[in-house]
């Protein structure tokens, strides 16, 4: 008890942190990529940005505008945080040890992944602006839509191991194959799709219409100030890095990997996921809503259910026991 | 009158509950530096872009400034955001979206006054719809002088509110007033802050004059000095109108006057029917619409001379340009009708001449805002009205 | 050219007609946006997502331009109007002097003539490099894609503003022309910097192109949506790229040749379809066509003076006989012309009336019949598309 709980502790600090660096990082990053610097002059080489700007948004007043619904504007930030570091719980860190092992895992991750709109939408309610309601609007159409490539996705790993227990995953990969190498008939588009629906999941360019900012100023996040804003933008980090580490948990194997399989591993990959993630990010435009869902069910959907066909089919052949 | 600083300095309430908290007080004087540093280094802007100053905004954040560097982004919100960067011409119409957005910024929050429109309404200044400096109605804490300012001439201006704030914070840069009421501040512009208390009133004029007075007899479009080197002004005249719509206007339209250097005048109850017959020979693209206001004078009423023009399509386009002349209390047949792009153009010369035009769908006004009293552009109009509060 | 039909559906419908009993949202987009390029406000009624009506409000930066220049000389305006279309402050200027050129009957010296197209076509190129960043950033937010694309084109107009400050002292503003002609040449070494800066462009467009108009998710949004017929253009005034997108082949470079173009002909870029996705064609055609042209411009330069007399330096040297002129010519975002009433019956050294025509101010009130039926993303990509200028629509 006392190990789970000092676990948990640390698994939050570690997500944090490492949310607090991949800020940096992204912003460093997404700078290179436009032929610019990036933060330069807060620490070496820009390194405490971050802090700077998590300190400044901690000095920033607060101001519930006038209209909003109090109870639901206050609340609404830090669960979107909450939400989004308790997919993290799941996450097998080395062989056999996770905050929380659960026999229904996946199931568990994909459901606070699917939680995170609730409070996206009570932003959206509660904030009494009219940019804010069309954000939630399309965030709960988004959220509702791509949760079922997610789940036809995620669906592939747990019928290739038979089990819904990520650990229990993470040791068949690392006993038979990563899925998202092998086979590589389910298992590479399954990965793909599973990307694209965690893009869409949190909110990431090319599915980022809930904010788009070019056309709804800040989407959901417009009314929030000072640390409320820091929270919706903190929990935006954590959403993706939790996807990612989990991306990498279902399909490139987790903490396995060659000479000592380990913890190291397993940010090594997450690391990797949210490169590519961030460069999708810098380099695409946006979708329209309405391409978003002809996207999602006219062709990720069919794809998932063939997917999920072949991955029993792949289960008959016997061939990877 | 001087410069006033504006006193603002919004302590967090986290401050409170330390100092109030024995054996917490101590911690306040590092927490403090701790908490300046922050509020320095992450200055987000919130572009109130209007016009060519933002153009040098956005290239400021692009890569050859690159402000991100310093930890500075722009956010679209003014929630969260810490600097308004008021880049542009503020005028009388937006001047209260600007101060509306000004109040939902959350404190701690700066301004800065980017190029010489946003600090003093620059040679706009003097006119009817320009608020002569945002610092008439908002506290502006930098000011970025240029026309427009640098991309580097702006981050500089970030550097010395950081400045600025670490120094407020110390405090040593301890507010010289109390705090005015800025619910009710607008207040009529600082004259003294632009104008040196000490150069004589009527210098500027006597500069104008002297000015004036070096070349008393300029001859029309000829230069005085014509040494060598430059070329010869041409001197063939272009005639205004070409033959076939000279014709057209002398047989069908009874135009007798085809003067060289303006449009022929068409009555205006032949202009219609002008505009129509000109659209079948294919002058199909609407080009403008100018009134211009002829006061009354001896012998001639208050008149609007209304110019329109079309143009033709494709290879060797040809425009048709004519004028119609009514006073200015009756209407002009509207070519909207005809012509959706006369729409806004219409407007736009109701708004600012006054002209009324008869048939147009809705003649609202398009410039200046609906409460505006009186049309600018007419000539017995004076360019620097005022326009309470704010100029 | 096939412009038949006239269209007589004006967007004046009543919203009542339209399904009374729903329920409808009006957002107010601007007058402070991201993305309405400046001051501009319009009043979306949404059904949904869908804009069933939408009416533009203009008029939040106008300065009263015209009414200044009531007030000033000839020669102090010149610098006063730059600030109108403050992408192509160059056209601006030609635009005016040439209005007063035409009352005065001066003709600018030959190589002031080519000097001024090089300036505009230069100017030509940075606008529409600045377009397709703006573009961007409208599709793809200022935290996205679109972004990058947009620092890659204000990194590519940074040269021609560089090019610009090296020859007139001004990144933008420029105060160049002056009535009969320049008043800055051409600098030792100038030439060079811009064929360099031509070459670098020319080279990095294929860049640009990949990450806009040749992206499958760039087209996905701008095809289709927006489309402006020909005939509805012609009648609402719209020129430029605009129009030409719109399928009509009008260029005035070509049409009624100014300048050098009387000299070097101008292939006139067009399309056919009237989307946003065509107007983004011919503007990057149209950079590609005015490269070329820069490049026939610095090369055939002629010799001679660039001024018909030496510019003017007194506020009331120039003074023009009364009468009245309408002059213009082909800027980035359309037909720019000056309208001016010179004197009141006697020569005078400021106008009695001056009006620009803004070509984006036909563009811009082209939305009330786009923007219906689209929805809100789309609406900010039309916008995009247009290129309107605050700044010029109400001066």
């Amino acid at each position: 008890m006392i190990f789970a709980a000092s676990l948990a502790a640390a698994v939050v600090i570690v997500v944090l942190s490492a949310t607090a660096l991949a800020l940096w990082y992204e912003r460093k990053l997404a700078a290179r990529m436009q032929t610019r610097i990036g933060p330069q002059f807060v620490g070496p080489i820009g390194l405490f940005q971050p802090v700077a700007d998590l300190l400044k948004l901690v000095q920033k007043e607060e101001i519930v505008p006038m209209g909003a619904d109090r109870v639901l504007f206050a609340l609404a930030p830090p669960l979107t945080v909450i939400f989004a570091l308790a997919a993290a719980a799941f996450v097998p860190l080395w062989p056999g040890v996770a905050v929380v092992r659960s026999d229904v895992g996946v199931l568990l991750v994909i459901g606070f992944g699917g939680l995170a709109m609730v409070p996206v939408w009570m932003a959206g309610w509660a904030s009494f602006n009219k940019y804010a309601l069309l954000g939630a609007m399309r965030a709960v159409a988004q959220s509702i839509s791509y949760g079922v490539p997610l789940v036809l996705a995620a669906m592939v790993p747990v019928i290739l191991a038979g089990t819904m227990d990520l650990d229990g995953i993470t040791q068949f990969q690392a006993t038979h194959h990563w899925f998202g190498l092998w086979p590589i008939i389910p298992g590479l588009p399954a990965f793909i799709l599973f990307l694209l629906a965690m893009l869409a999941e949190s909110n990431r360019i090319p599915f980022d219409i809930p904010e788009a900012e070019s056309e709804l100023v800040a989407g959901v996040t417009t009314e929030y100030t000072g640390m409320q804003f820091g929270f919706v933008y903190l929990a935006e980090y954590v959403h993706t890095v939790v996807g990612a580490a989990i991306g990498s948990v279902m399909f490139l194997g987790g903490w396995d990997g060659p000479f000592a399989p380990g913890l190291h591993w397993l940010l090594l990959k997450t690391l990797c996921l949210f490169t590519f993630i961030y460069w999708i990010r810098w380099t695409l435009v946006r979708l329209r809503a309405d391409q978003l869902m002809t996207l999602c069910w006219k062709w990720l959907v069919p794809a998932g259910l063939g997917l999920v066909f072949l991955s029993a089919a792949w289960n008959q052949t016997g061939w990877s026991r | 009158m001087a410069v006033i600083e504006e006193p603002r300095s919004y302590f967090h309430p986290l401050y409170d509950v330390m100092l109030s908290t024995p054996g917490l007080s101590v911690g306040v004087a590092p927490l403090d530096r701790l908490l300046t540093w922050g509020l320095k280094n992450a200055l987000w802007v919130f572009p109130m872009a209007t016009s060519c100053c933002g153009i040098e905004l956005m290239a400021s954040a692009a890569a050859r400034v690159d402000l991100d560097r310093m930890g500075t982004i722009m956010r679209a919100s003014p929630r969260q955001s810490d600097v308004m960067v008021v880049a542009g011409t503020i005028t009388v119409k937006m001047a209260p979206r600007v101060r509306r957005l000004w109040d939902q910024m959350p404190e701690p929050k700066w301004c800065i006054a980017m190029g010489s429109c946003a600090i003093s309404g620059d040679f706009y200044r003097n006119l009817y719809p320009v608020v002569p400096g945002i610092d008439t109605f908002i506290p502006v804490d930098v000011y970025v002088p240029g026309c427009p300012p640098n991309p580097e001439a702006l981050m500089h201006g970030l550097m010395r509110l950081q400045e600025k704030i670490g120094l407020q914070r110390e405090g040593k840069l301890v507010p010289s007033e109390p705090r005015p009421d800025f619910d009710a501040m607008v207040r009529p512009p600082a004259l003294s802050r632009i104008g040196d208390a000490a150069r004589a009133a009527d210098l500027s004029d006597r500069q104008e004059q002297a000015a004036l007075t070096m070349c008393p007899d300029a001859a029309p479009g000829v230069v005085e000095d014509e040494e060598k080197g430059f070329a010869q002004p041409a001197t063939q005249a272009t005639p205004p109108l070409n033959t076939e719509l000279v014709e057209l206007l002398r047989d069908r339209f009874g135009v007798t006057e085809f003067p060289l250097n303006a449009p022929p005048v068409v009555s205006a109850d032949k202009h219609l029917e002008l505009a129509a017959t000109l659209q079948k020979m294919g002058y199909r693209q609407f080009l403008f619409v100018a009134a211009s206001h002829r006061p009354a004078k001896e012998g001639s009423e208050d008149l609007c001379e209304v110019a329109y023009g079309l143009r033709t399509v494709g290879a060797g386009t040809k425009e048709a340009i004519w004028q119609v002349r009514v006073p200015t209390n009756q209407t002009v047949p509207s070519l909207v009708p005809l012509f959706a792009g006369a729409d806004w153009q219409e407007r736009e010369q109701y708004d600012l001449v006054g002209v009324k035009f008869a048939g147009h769908p809705d003649l609202r006004r398009i410039m200046m805002s609906d409460d505006w009293v009186g049309h600018p552009l007419r000539r017995d109009y004076p360019a620097d009205k005022e326009c309470a509060p704010w100029r | 050219m096939e412009v038949t039909t006239p269209v007589r559906t004006l967007p004046y419908r009543k919203l009542e007609l339209y399904e009374p009993e729903g329920d409808m949202l009006t957002l107010q987009l601007g007058p402070q946006h991201p993305s309405t390029h400046g001051v501009l406000r319009i009043k979306l009624h949404l059904d949904g997502e869908k804009i069933i009506k939408a009416v533009p409000y203009p008029g939040y930066l106008h300065r009263g331009v015209e009414k200044l220049c009531e007030q000033l000389t000839y020669v102090q305006m010149i610098p006063i109007v730059d600030k109108d279309d403050y992408i192509a402050p160059m056209h601006n200027e030609q635009a005016l002097v040439m209005a007063f050129e035409k009352l005065l009957k001066i003709e600018v010296p030959r190589r002031g003539q080519w000097l001024r197209s090089l300036l505009s076509e230069l100017q030509r190129v940075a606008s529409h490099i600045f377009w397709l960043g703006t573009m961007s950033l409208d599709l793809g937010g200022a935290l996205g894609g679109g972004s990058t694309n947009f620092i890659y084109c204000l990194r590519e107009r940074e040269l021609i503003l560089d090019l610009f400050e090296e020859l007139t002292g001004s990144r933008f503003h420029y105060n160049t022309h002056c009535i009969g002609g320049n008043r800055h040449d051409i600098p030792a070494g100038w030439a060079a910097k811009v064929h360099d800066a031509v070459n670098l462009i020319r080279a990095r467009l294929p860049e640009y192109e990949a990450m806009s108009c040749n992206h499958r998710l760039f087209i996905e949004r701008m095809r289709g949506v927006g489309v402006l017929t020909g005939a509805l253009a012609l009648e609402l005034g719209i020129t430029g790229p605009n129009l030409r997108a719109s399928g009509v082949d009008h260029d005035l470079r070509r049409d009624a040749p100014y300048d050098a173009y009387r000299e070097i002909p101008v292939n006139v870029q067009t399309a056919k379809e009237g989307d946003c996705l065509a107007r983004t064609h011919v503007r990057l055609a149209e950079m590609r066509e005015s490269l070329r042209l820069i490049d026939l411009l610095i090369d055939g330069m002629p010799t001679g003076p660039i001024n018909s007399s030496r510019p003017a330096k007194q506020a009331n040297q120039i003074k023009i006989p009364s009468g009245q002129a309408y002059a213009s010519l082909e800027s980035p975002r359309g037909e720019l012309g000056t309208f001016v009433v010179a004197g009141n019956g006697e020569a005078n050294t400021s106008p009695y009336r001056l009006k620009i025509r803004p070509p984006s101010l036909h563009a811009l009130a082209a939305l009330p019949y786009l923007l219906v039926g689209h929805n809100v993303s789309d609406a900010v990509a039309i916008l995009g598309s247009l290129d309107p200028i605050m700044g010029e629509v109400d001066r």
